[in-house]
């Protein structure tokens, strides 16, 4: 499961960072925050193309020695990241895939609150219990 | 990668250069001295060629050498640590060194990347990773493996001063033998077996016979041809001479960085510190530096050739505590190299001697180096083509089979190590690389790359890796370097090479320089990723400057990208600083963290921002730049954190540390804190003194406090009894100037204009401040600042302003969300200008007792200031204000002094705080002036007006006791004594009181507002004075809480002040309770005025009957006993109480819980002459005393609140006068009586009983209509619905039938029974008398209709019948208030009852024609028995 997720507005500012506690949270954002240029590049790439059905998974950013950054563009430019333990082994493309899917689904919920403002960080506790479910349990 | 200075064809070219060594004579090592410089440093400046060079490839064809440049050096014997692969601790020093002192220029020009929405600043080059690269590449050791860097030729250089300077060449030319062949040295590596000596003979002009030079030059180019021997001219001047002349000095950029002179230095000291082998090496060693000369000719010579090496550190075990001995000795050392390099260099040459350099260096190479260098490759070229043929394989083949060969396999075999095969020096393997090497150097890129292809199939089947990454690696590089048609970079070659060198050969050296030629390649041909990833994987964790350097440049690589990456770039810019700061270099680090900064800064990565801001405040404080490490330590505390807490801790205590060595600097001017935040726009200032609300008995007026919200209902109910005071004490008008005073400035209030303080009076200002962090903060020694600008108002400006003012000021400890209340005492009037705050701020540490916490508190404690400056309401009235964002100003901090005004303080003493409905209370009030200016003006302005009264002045009351303490014994009326022999309530006393003595003079200016003049003795009050004053209360008429606000007013005696006036607030809250409801209902009497004939006047004025109900609805059964109703009076214009009427035996008027009593009281109208004198305005007061003592109502308490009450409800009465129809109807309905209910209540309270008195009050309008004292308004207003039609406005309505019937009242009056014998008559009359009255003010035409008989049937039976005689018919007209008595006979045929109310009475108006008469309410039944007397 993954230890860090995160969502960027389109204007690339973090809307909602959760990391694993037991680990150095800095690190993860120093890490999401770099694999934004990925992402830009990535979108950049594919947005010529077909601007319009492209895939908003956009697969594994980039490897570090422990880590594996998987990233997800939603229509609106919102990005997800999701950092996965280089160890884990077991988590395939698809389960990762999955994993983007439920939290777009949690996401668009969060902004179909009308109280909620888009550009606000996320408090939602719905969504919150969504990302724990996703994380790794930290024992 | 950042831009270099060099190109990469210059870059590569330069890092592998032809090395040429040099021995030198002790006398010519004389000669160059004199420069301050030795031979091969004399040589350096002139290395590079400018002209072509020309040389022929084994297949003849001419190759151009261009810009070829050749290092020349002394040889150094030192023996070479294999390369390791791990760079030397002297090495690691003197790169360090390197790059500290290569920083970027202060002010530099960087040039602005825009990507995306970022603008980044960057310095485009970084020099000290040039610095750093060349050093690194001139520090390589020499390897056995490649060739490039060993030593194609050397120089002999003898002085010509020398007796026999032949032998001396002789003597140099074995020496380099000894030192080649040997096999004493391994480590001055020799290219070639033959190397090329080349003799050069310097001739010092200033000294020696040049004739002899020329001589003996003459003889070596005998001996040694003229291709190999040179003389060099030299010190054409003496020094002393051409002092004043200015030369270029071209060796200064060269030593400066000069790597083998500080590498000379580190060896040197190192050899100090190292101490075993020392004192050999430093006897003549390195003389440059020892500045003596050493006895020992031959011995110098072996010393100064064996005297350093970087590498020498290495056997010398090194301690980690000499580390910093050494560093510590390495600074001064270079502070020596830099004074010895302001004493300049070449002083003794002039710009001749540098032609001669040039032309000697240029000479050596087109005669001697590169014919030399031709001459070899041809030679190993003709070795490998008659190899050629047998394949390589066959050829290795044969070589294991026959096993002698040229290499025993046994030391093949030895040699084998974890990097494959090593090969002997001399080995035929080799052969073709040193061939490629020669090539390569020369610039024959082309046949280079064949050969080093060809090395490196061999060396591949061979298994020596380490020879094959080598050939790889140069390989890659000359296929680059190809011009021409060149065939396509093999970066897969560099990128084995690498991981060749790192994983199998464990030379992270090789590795390294494999990169940066890799990366720098890589970068020219735009291929950026390639290049950061290549340095991305060299970082280790073995060399942190290394890795730091290489994360720098792979950062600038992710910027140069077509995509710029920023983020890349920053995050590995923060890497490379972290590296950085590891390895020692704050200066890089910080720049680093700064260049990163740019990125993060703002985009809400809150979490890494204050990383980089926590590091960059805490690297600048080690460097010494204490503000910048303030003001990026400010940016950790001032954002919105959402670091932990304990985080939050480290940086406030770091931040309070750094900020407190930045103030023990400078101490000028106080830095503004960042922290606690000021809620600016919370900043309440209060004028005045603070109040004390109690004292003993006296409970003060509340007046307003800091400790109340602001309540904007409220603010507008003071302002409009403000409003309403001030227009009452200027004779009904508002100023236009009136503004209501407001003690207490905040954000809601208005605060345009500015405030009025008076001097002597305290200003109070609360600061509300915000604690952001999470941790606790601690504020102490809090004062406000100030400006003051002395202004007087009365007479010419004198005084200084500098002690205008006195501090005093709280202390207080921050729990957030809490406020400081600051005092401010002006002493002088003027303008003062409330300017920010000055505090300690300390952090309570995390651990520790208290008495640690108190100490360490002290210690860590700043003093700084925040500035107060608070925004003013956005406007929004003009469409230019609309449209934009424009604030109001706001002067709440910029209060006026002006001068002392009158402080008016108020006490109320027994001030109750229940009352029963309707209870009549006498309080004290107390009026104290406690300024030094007179008072006057005092006025008193209530929401409830009706609540209390002062009594009237001109009516004083002696009889009312004084004394506060005599209350309780005591009615609060005034009383008189019944007379003994009177029984109660038979006839009421009377008396005349006018409305005006109790300050109600009706259509008075403004009574009915409530505001009320507070009767002052001499209407002033003195300084220091007070008055007490009673002060009568009486209890609201409904139930529950009530908040009545009062406002007094006063002025100073003074006139012409800037105040006009002042106000002091209180609020009290009483909570009513029930006590009686008290009904009243009128009734037309019916008697007869004739019965009453003792009093004539009331016959023409007629009577009432008025019925008091009176119900004890308290519900307090347990206090309340019993109600006594102790009298009843009446007020009116024209009607006063006449008697009790009540059955005697109800005569003691005791209620009890729920218990309900009925009163009946006759009432009579007042003389007309009362009603119609001037005394129009005066009130009858009629008391009917039920008790035994008379309360006199038409008195002080009493009367005042009729009185009050009655000002209340005489608005809303019918405004008389309108002599129309309806009213002239309604009038003689109306009544207009006050019903006074005075009631006494015995009260258990604390076991003691007390009696509490009360009055009650109904007012009767309408006859027939209960009046209540309590009015049922309230509920009804509960919920009003809301009417959007203009109201119609009231019809003319006609007078009701019902009112009409009301115009005449009829009475009969017979006698009750009559005998009469019917048997001697049959007819029985009886006289009857009609009285008509007119109870109307008109004249009225009046119909007595006398025909008429009762049909119907029931009457019939009961009463017979019976008829009236005479005139049936009597038409008449009354005048107003007339009665007249009209004579009937009624005829009666049967004895029996009968009932004669039958005449009916038809009225009308006598003016209103049209109106038919109405017929006329008849009486009730008026039966008559008629009995027949026998």
């Amino acid at each position: 499961m993954a230890v860090c997720i995160a969502v960027i507005a389109k204007e690339n500012y973090p809307l909602y960072i959760r990391s694993v506690p037991t680990q150095n949270e800095l690190k993860f954002h120093y890490t999401v925050h770099t694999s934004l240029d990925v992402v830009e590049e990535k979108i950049s790439a594919v947005g010529k193309a077909m601007a319009d059905q492209r895939e908003l998974y956009l697969g594994l950013l980039y490897p570090t020695e422990d880590y594996k950054v998987y990233g997800y563009v939603t229509n609106s430019k919102v990005k997800f990241v999701i950092v996965v333990d280089s160890s884990n082994t077991s988590l395939r493309d698809n389960e990762i895939r999955s994993m983007f899917r439920k939290l777009h689904n949690s996401f668009t919920d969060v902004m179909c609150n009308p109280f909620y403002n888009p550009g606000d960080t996320i408090q939602s506790k719905a969504f919150d219990g969504m990302v724990s479910a996703m994380m790794v349990q930290a024992s | 990668m950042a831009q270099c200075v060099q190109s990469v064809h210059e870059f590569i070219q330069d890092s592998f250069v032809p090395m040429v060594a040099v021995l030198c004579s002790e006398d010519a090592e004389k000669v160059t001295r004199k420069n301050n410089l030795n031979f091969s440093e004399l040589l350096r400046p002139f290395c590079r060629l400018t002209s072509e060079g020309h040389m022929r490839d084994p297949n003849n064809q001419v190759q151009v050498v261009k810009n070829l440049r050749i290092s020349v050096n002394n040889v150094v014997t030192r023996p070479s640590v294999p390369a390791s692969g791990t760079p030397s601790l002297a090495q690691r020093l003197l790169l360090s060194e390197v790059v500290s002192t290569c920083q970027p220029a202060e002010g530099g020009v960087a040039n602005v990347i825009t990507a995306g929405d970022y603008d980044l600043n960057i310095s485009a080059t970084t020099p000290w990773f040039e610095a750093y690269r060349e050093t690194f590449l001139q520090s390589m050791p020499a390897a056995d493996h490649e060739f490039l860097n060993h030593y194609l030729a050397c120089l002999l250089v003898v002085s010509s001063s020398e007796a026999v300077p032949v032998e001396k060449f002789l003597k140099l030319s074995q020496e380099q033998h000894r030192i080649q062949h040997s096999g004493e040295y391994t480590n001055p590596k020799w290219f070639i077996p033959n190397t090329l000596k080349y003799y050069v003979l310097l001739h010092d002009m200033s000294q020696g016979d040049e004739h002899r030079a020329d001589s003996v030059y003459e003889d070596m180019k005998q001996r040694y041809g003229a291709q190999g021997c040179y003389l060099l001219k030299v010190n054409s001047r003496t020094a002393a001479a051409g002092a004043d002349e200015q030369i270029p000095d071209p060796w200064s950029q060269y030593l400066h960085k000069s790597s083998l002179q500080s590498q000379d230095h580190y060896e040197e000291s190192a050899s100090v510190l190292a101490n075993n082998t020392a004192v050999e090496n430093n006897v003549g060693g390195t003389p440059e530096l020892d500045g003596h000369h050493s006895e020992e000719r031959d011995g110098s010579l072996v010393n100064s050739l064996d005297s350093t090496h970087p590498l020498q550190l290495d056997t010398s075990g090194d301690t980690p505590g000499s580390l910093d001995a050494l560093r510590a000795v390495a600074v001064e050392t270079k502070a020596g190299t830099a004074a010895a390099a302001a004493a300049s260099h070449g002083a003794c040459l002039t710009l001749n001697d540098h032609d001669r350099i040039r032309q000697f260096i240029q000479e050596f190479t087109f005669r001697g180096l590169l014919p030399h260098i031709e001459k070899n490759i041809r030679q190993l070229n003709d070795q490998l083509v008659s190899r050629k043929g047998l394949s390589r394989s066959l050829f290795s083949a044969t070589k294991k089979w026959f096993g002698g060969g040229k290499v025993p396999e046994k030391s093949i075999a030895e040699l084998k190590n974890t990097s494959g095969l090593l090969y002997p020096p001399e080995a035929p393997e080799l052969q073709i690389r040193k061939m490629a090497d020669l090539c390569f150097l020369v610039q024959h890129y082309e046949l280079a790359y064949s050969c080093y292809h060809t090395a490196k199939k061999d060396f591949l089947s061979d298994q020596a890796m380490l020879y094959a990454a080598g050939a790889l690696e140069m390989a890659a590089v000359s296929a680059f370097l190809q011009g021409g048609a060149p065939r396509p970079y093999p970066a897969h070659y560099m990128d084995t090479a690498i991981q060749t060198y790192r994983d199998v050969c464990k030379n992270m050296h090789l590795a390294e320089r494999c990169a940066l030629l890799s990366a720098e390649i890589l970068k020219s041909q735009a291929k950026f990723s390639d290049a950061a990833t290549l340095l991305i994987k060299m970082t280790s964790e073995d060399c942190d400057l290394r890795s730091a350097l290489l994360l720098e440049q792979a950062a600038h690589c992710f910027i140069n990208m077509r995509n710029p990456m920023v983020r890349k770039f920053a995050f590995h810019m923060i890497l490379a600083g972290h590296r950085f700061s590891k390895a020692g270099q704050k200066r890089h680090a910080l720049r680093c963290y700064c260049q990163a900064m740019q990125v993060y800064k703002g985009k809400g990565w809150s979490l890494a921002e204050d990383h980089i801001n926590f590091t960059i405040g805490r690297q600048s404080f080690t460097l010494r730049q204490p503000e910048n490490a303030v003001s990026a330590f400010r940016h950790i505390l001032t954002n919105e954190s959402q670091q932990a807490s304990s985080q939050q801790a480290a940086f406030l205590r770091e931040y309070l540390y750094v900020y407190k060595n930045v103030t023990g600097v400078c101490d000028v001017a106080l830095p503004q804190l960042p922290l606690p935040y000021i809620n600016s726009s919370a900043t309440r200032v209060y004028f005045g003194h603070e109040r004390r609300l109690a004292e003993g008995e006296k409970q003060a007026a509340t007046h307003v406090s800091l400790d109340q919200e602001f309540d904007r209902d409220l603010a507008a109910m003071w302002r409009d009894l403000e409003e309403q005071v001030v227009a009452s004490a200027n004779r009904g008008v508002v100023p236009a100037t009136f503004q209501a005073t407001q003690c207490c400035l905040n954000s809601q209030t208005d605060n345009l204009r500015f405030p009025l303080a008076v001097v002597e009076e305290p200003i109070i200002v609360e600061v509300v401040f915000r604690n952001p962090l999470k941790v606790p903060l601690v504020l102490s020694d809090v004062s406000l600042l100030w400006k003051f600008t002395l202004k007087d108002f009365s007479r010419p400006q004198d005084a200084a302003v500098g002690d205008a003012l006195a501090f005093s000021n709280e202390k207080e400890t921050l729990v957030p969300g809490v406020g400081a209340r600051l005092k401010l005492l002006p002493h002088q009037t003027g303008q003062l200008n409330i300017l920010g705050l000055v505090y300690n701020l300390a952090s309570t540490p995390s651990t520790g007792g208290t008495t640690v916490s108190s100490s360490a508190a002290l210690k860590s404690d700043v003093r700084g200031r925040q500035d107060l400056e608070i925004q003013g309401p956005r406007l929004n009235q003009t469409k230019e204000e609309k449209t934009s964002v424009s604030h109001g100003p706001d002067r709440r901090l910029d209060p006026t002094i002006t001068p002392p005004m009158p402080l008016l303080e108020v006490f109320f003493l027994q001030f109750p705080t229940a009352l029963l409905c309707g209870e009549i209370r006498k309080a004290y009030v107390e009026f104290c002036n406690v300024s030094g200016v007179p008072l006057c003006g005092l006025r008193v302005v209530s929401t409830h007006p009706d609540f209390f009264t002062f009594g009237s002045s001109s009516l004083a009351t002696p009889l009312t006791p004084l004394s506060p303490t005599s209350f309780e014994n005591c009615s609060a009326y005034k009383t008189l004594a019944t007379p003994p022999g009177a029984t109660p309530g038979s006839v009421a006393a009377v008396t005349l009181v006018s409305a005006g003595d109790f300050g109600l003079g009706e259509g008075g200016s403004g009574t009915s507002n409530g505001v009320a003049e507070i009767p002052l003795e001499d209407r002033v009050l003195k300084p220091g004075q007070s008055t007490q004053l009673p002060l009568w209360l009486r209890g609201p008429d409904h139930e529950g809480v009530h908040e009545i606000n009062f406002l007094f007013y006063y002025e100073s005696a003074v006139k012409g002040g800037k105040i006009s006036h002042r106000v002091l607030r209180h609020t009290v809250f009483i909570c009513a309770s029930r006590s009686l409801c008290v009904r009243a209902t009128a009734c037309r009497s019916n008697t007869l005025p004739e019965e009453e004939a003792e009093e004539e006047d009331e016959r023409r004025n007629g009577s009432m009957l008025v019925f008091v109900d009176v119900e004890n609805i308290n519900t307090n059964e347990a206090g309340v006993r019993e109600f006594h109703i102790a009298q009843v009076s009446s007020s009116s214009k024209q009607w006063r109480l006449h008697r009790c009427i009540n059955p005697a035996e109800d005569k003691d008027c005791k209620l009890n819980s729920r218990e309900r009593g009925k009163l009946c009281f006759r009432a009579t109208r007042c003389k007309p002459v009362q009603a119609t004198s001037a005394a129009i305005e005066k009130y009858i007061f009629a008391d009917l005393s039920l008790g035994n003592e008379q309360i006199i109502s038409s008195t002080t308490p009493c009367a005042d609140f009729f009185f009050r009450r009655l000002s209340r409800s005489q608005g809303a009465g019918p405004g008389g006068g309108a002599e129309d129809l309806t009213s002239l109807v309604r009038k003689c309905n109306e009544v207009d009586l006050d019903i006074i209910v005075l009631w006494k209540a015995f009260v258990v309270e604390d076991n003691k009983q007390v009696i509490l008195e009360g009055q009650l009050h109904v007012a009767l309008q309408t006859i027939g209509k209960e009046a209540c004292s309590l009015t049922q308004k309230e509920e009804a207003q509960e919920m009003v619905l809301l009417k959007f039609k203009p109201e119609l406005p009231p019809p003319m309505t006609r007078p009701s039938m019902e009112q009409l019937s009301h115009l005449i009242k009829t009475n009969l009056h017979y006698p009750e029974s009559y005998r009469h014998p019917f048997i001697h008559k049959s007819l029985c009359l009886v006289p009857v008398t009609l009285t008509l009255s007119n109870c109307s003010l008109a004249q009225v035409d009046v119909i007595i209709d006398l025909r008429h008989k009762t049909t119907s049937p029931e009457s019939l039976e009961v009463h017979g019948s019976f008829t009236w005689l005479g005139q049936t018919q009597y038409k008449l007209q009354l005048r107003a208030q007339e009665v007249m008595r009209v004579p009937l006979r009624a005829c009666f045929l049967h004895a029996g009852v009968y009932n004669l109310g039958t005449p009916r009475v038809f009225a009308k108006l006598a003016d209103q024609g049209a109106m038919c008469e109405t017929s006329q309410q008849t009486a009730t039944p008026a039966l008559i028995i008629i009995i027949n007397d026998t």
